[in-house]
């Protein structure tokens, strides 16, 4: 991605993320003191599963786009660079996806 | 690769520490436990997706001290950073950039992150 783009969707995606996760965190506040079934009428509003999604898919590429500029910065060795960088998007791209299709088989 | 041209940016080690930078390197630091948030929040919703059983052990968990201290910790990490986020907005639209207004507004960062910590908990347990 070029680093004008780069800089461009890492505000984007900052804007999409803010609310998202207030609201995630607000809920999972509440939820831990709760039990399974009130996270199962949770995730069974249509609502908040859509919410819940779009924040795990924007979230993670968020902190996608962060994390290569903090290694940019820090890691000068090519190899050790380019290892990381392509772990943090696998990484970015499997954990949100397996989340999601639970998910959606589940809910 | 011309790995000695590469600079690297910046070198923590050798200047002086002041607000600025305290703050900056926290924005960063916080970015990378908000990604462990992620992941953790990641891992809580795929066992309940799961079942009840996987589902109980977080449960448990999020319940014992060491939970409830995890998760104060990961609310006030997305509190800095997203208060923080708002400060680099400023900036990125040509604001802020004097040296006062910079530790005027990193002093209103640090203690509106803890008092937004606090807010949450607060709303989020059903106190307010």
């Amino acid at each position: 991605m070029k680093a004008s783009r780069k800089w461009i969707m890492q505000r984007a995606s900052a804007l999409i993320v803010a609310p998202l996760i207030v609201w995630f965190l607000l809920s999972l506040i509440t939820l831990s003191t709760g039990d399974y079934n009130s996270v199962i009428n949770f995730f069974s509003k249509p609502l908040f599963l859509i919410l819940t999604i779009i924040l795990l898919i924007t979230g993670f590429f968020h902190a996608k786009i962060g994390l290569s500029e903090i290694v940019e910065d820090y890691i000068q060795n090519e190899k050790i660079k380019n290892a990381v960088n392509l772990l943090g998007l696998l990484l970015s791209i499997i954990i949100p996806s397996i989340t999601i299709i639970l998910l959606l088989y589940k809910f | 690769m011309n790995d000695s041209k590469n600079p690297l940016s910046p070198h923590l080690q050798i200047y002086r520490w002041q607000i600025s930078s305290l703050l900056s390197i926290t924005h960063r630091i916080t970015g990378i436990l908000n990604l462990l948030g992620l992941i953790f929040i990641s891992a809580w919703i795929s066992s309940a997706g799961i079942g009840e059983n996987l589902f109980e052990y977080f449960s448990v968990f999020l319940k014992s001290f060491i939970g409830k201290f995890i998760l104060i910790g990961f609310t006030w990490s997305i509190s800095y950073h997203l208060l923080s986020g708002i400060r680099h907005f400023f900036w990125d639209l040509g604001y802020g950039y004097e040296i006062k207004t910079v530790n005027i507004s990193g002093v209103i960062v640090i203690i509106s992150s803890l008092l937004l910590t606090v807010f949450l908990w607060l709303i989020g347990r059903g106190l307010i």
